[in-house]
């Protein structure tokens, strides 16, 4: 291969430039982020306030009793909830239901009809022996409706068990754990409490990073496809593989919208973690160093593979709709361990995360996948074989890549079929 | 300065180029002629090195063709286009950095050609803004800039209006005048007989003519010459016949007169002689006859083809 560094810089240069100052960069850079927020915060609010405004709305509720259970039950319901999960301490509000009484069911429903209550709850005579209930509402909808279940079962064990109880055992009955802290066995061979919470954040980082690592590995390789077609498109090639070389133009390339990418993706991080430090500060978390160094080399051998493979199909294809077809199926490979992710989260030694681990389309996501999952321990020399082999796919993706794209970058109007892209791969000019 | 020897290129088991060598000389500008699909732009593409012969050699001032002396080729090609969505002056700073500028040089120099090009006001201006004659011209700034010292131009000429040719060809002109070396392909016959010193023409990817632009169109006239006059020529020793052509008389030569004795004869005999050449076929005329007739050069045992042989496809 006969490359030269100065031309491939150049190329990369202004690849970079050109990516950068498209109006298209700048929206994804404010939208992709502003898109992902607004869809999570419209998430959480909206079960929020769904499961707020179904407590609100259940001011009354109807009882008949055929049990005699509850003759003496207590006539208020007290619910109190957590209202804005962000806020510490937990801010908490009260809401209250009146428990009203109705001799029989043709009675109760009468008041439902006429809206007097907006909820019934019928005790049948063998409750007891049973467990079985039945609860009337005049609408229901299914995802704001079961907010009002976990009360009323509060409101049937509190009453249930207080003739028989002193109240501390009644609440106990009703809330057996206010927490319950699990103690598990460290590396260091030492039981340790286990924090959710941390654990959660130390999971997020390399979490976060496998899928920053996949996205973007599939902007530079979109940014790589766009450029290749618009090129081919618009028939410059020619004239400038008289004053380069392929192997300058394929190198300044990926050096050029793999930078693009790059850009792209550390904006994101770098605003992540300004509004996620604050967090990650009470929760003591840190960021291990041999984790960023193996990220790094795991973005960059996978952009390696990645992009060669992405430039390779640029060149052979005729216009950007063709080259998306072909670029979908291969990007597909790199977020086949998010898509397994539980699977690798419950076995993070187990035979699928390690072989995914070592499969170098998948190697990058899937090792950052197991490194962050707290209960795995990856042997050293597995990751040492997934950068060995990442890193010597990528060189040979890379050749045939440069091979291909040579010729392919001058074919117009044929899409080469399979046999004849592997054919020019190995033979070169 | 470019020398080609033997080159062989084949596709899918078909030779698209077979055997075909050439020279070309430095300061000269150089015809590469050929029907569509003849491997002329297989063999440019060699030349340019963005294709590897299968067999043969090419060679840029006795040396094979790497980085360094890439630089010194610009190449316009037939399908050609721009980065449509960049400065006019962006682009050609692009290609000036390529071809080993600085970009404050690359800069300097853009500027310099645009104002040749009468496109000064254009420079900052997204290069789809512009008409397609003048993006023509913009294009034709990128081969220009770096100054290269080997052109290789396919049909330039296309598309553009009589201004705008006579513009390139004075720039050709120029860089001939400053030492460059032009290899122009086109089908603008007038084009080749105006402006090419030597030309090698090929078909189905063999050579079929190679030499002078010149001596190929007198080759292909047959041995005769040329006389306007005020009457037809009568029993004239050496001629063998005289047909009348636009206006002229074509005097058909025996195979041992020639046109200095006829001439003498002319004078002697007292014919009033307004002009008199050596016939010499239109370069159109040469191609058509001899893609039709599939004429062709037979090189195969003696040897790679010199610019010094006369053209031989008209002997036959």
């Amino acid at each position: 291969m006969r490359l030269s560094w100065a031309r491939a810089l150049i190329v990369a240069r202004r690849e970079y430039l050109t990516a950068v100052r498209r109006k298209a960069f700048f929206f994804t850079l404010i939208a992709v982020p502003l898109y992902f927020g607004g869809v999570m915060a419209i998430a959480t609010r909206g079960e929020i306030s769904g499961r707020r405004e179904s407590l609100r709305a259940l001011t009354r509720l109807g009882v008949v009793d055929s049990s005699g259970l509850y003759s003496g039950a207590t006539r208020v319901i007290v619910t109190r909830m957590a209202t804005d999960p962000t806020s510490t301490p937990e801010k908490l509000e009260t809401f209250r239901t009146r428990v009203e009484f109705y001799p029989d069911q043709a009675s109760l429903e009468r008041a439902l009809r006429s809206e007097q209550i907006p909820q019934a709850l019928v005790i049948p005579a063998d409750y007891l022996e049973t467990g079985k209930l039945r609860r009337y509402a005049r609408s229901s909808n299914m995802f704001s409706q079961g907010s009002a279940v976990r009360p009323i079962e509060r409101w049937l064990v509190r009453n249930l068990l207080a003739d028989h109880l002193d109240s501390t055992r009644v609440e106990r009955a009703v809330r057996p754990s206010v927490a319950m802290d699990l103690y598990t066995l460290g590396k260091d061979g030492r039981f340790a409490i286990k924090d959710d919470r941390r654990e959660m954040l130390d999971f997020m980082i390399p979490f976060l990073v496998a899928m920053l690592l996949a996205m973007c590995i599939m902007v530079g390789g979109q940014y790589l496809l766009q450029g290749l077609s618009e090129e081919k498109e618009s028939r410059i090639l020619e004239s400038l593989l008289c004053a380069l070389s392929a192997e300058d133009l394929l190198a300044g390339k990926l050096l050029g919208l793999g930078a693009a990418g790059f850009t792209l993706v550390a904006a994101w991080m770098a605003a992540g973690l300004a509004l996620g430090s604050p967090m990650m500060a009470v929760a003591q978390v840190q960021l291990q160093p041999e984790l960023l160094v193996l990220a790094v080399a795991y973005f960059l051998l996978g952009y390696l593979f990645y992009g060669s493979l992405m430039t390779g199909i640029g060149a052979v294809t005729n216009n950007m709709r063709e080259a998306q077809q072909f670029a979908m199926m291969f990007s597909f490979m790199n977020f086949v361990p998010v898509i397994v992710l539980t699977s690798i989260m419950a076995h993070p030694d187990g035979a699928l995360a390690v072989v995914l681990s070592l499969l170098p389309p998948t190697a990058p996501t899937a090792m950052m996948l197991r490194l962050g999952t707290p209960s795995s321990s990856v042997a050293p020399w597995q990751i040492g074989l997934s950068l060995v082999l990442l890193a010597g796919s990528g060189w040979l993706v890379l050749r045939g890549a440069a091979r291909v794209f040579r010729i392919g970058l001058l074919m117009y109007g044929k899409t080469p079929s399979l046999p004849e892209i592997l054919r020019w791969a190995r033979a070169g000019k | 300065m470019l020398e080609v020897r033997e080159v062989v290129k084949s596709f899918d088991g078909r030779a698209v180029v077979n055997r075909v060598s050439c020279e070309v000389r430095p300061g000269e500008i150089f015809a590469l002629l050929g029907p569509n699909g003849a491997g002329k732009t297989t063999l440019i593409r060699m030349i340019t090195d963005i294709l590897r012969p299968d067999s043969g050699e090419i060679l840029l001032d006795g040396h094979a063709l790497d980085g360094k002396s890439r630089r010194g080729i610009a190449y316009l090609p037939e399908e050609r286009g721009l980065y449509r969505r960049v400065p006019v002056i962006d682009v050609l700073v692009y290609y000036g950095q390529l071809k080993g500028l600085s970009a404050h040089a690359a800069r300097a120099a853009g500027l310099a050609l645009l104002e040749r090009m009468d496109l000064r006001e254009w420079a900052a201006k997204q290069v789809q803004t512009l008409s397609k004659g003048m993006q023509q011209k913009v294009q034709f700034c990128t081969v220009l800039i770096g100054e290269p010292r080997l052109l290789i131009l396919d049909e330039p000429f296309t598309g553009l209006d009589p201004l705008n040719t006579q513009l390139f060809e004075e720039l050709l002109a120029e860089r001939r005048a400053a030492g460059s070396t032009v290899l122009l392909s086109t089908h603008q016959m007038n084009k080749v007989e105006q402006l090419c010193d030597r030309a090698l023409m090929i078909n189905h990817g063999r050579m079929v003519l190679y030499g002078s632009v010149r001596d190929i169109r007198r080759q292909y006239a047959g041995h005769a010459v040329m006389l306007r006059s005020d009457r037809a020529p009568e029993a004239i020793p050496g001629v063998q016949g005289v047909e009348p052509l636009d206006g002229e008389w074509k005097l058909l030569l025996e195979p041992d007169a020639t046109p200095q004795a006829v001439l003498r004869e002319l004078v002697e005999r007292g014919v009033t002689v307004e002009s008199f050449a050596v016939a010499a076929l239109p370069l159109e005329d040469v191609f058509v006859k001899v893609v039709r007739e599939g004429l062709g050069l037979d090189h195969g045992e003696s040897g790679p083809l010199t610019a010094d042989e006369p053209a031989k496809g008209g002997a036959r």
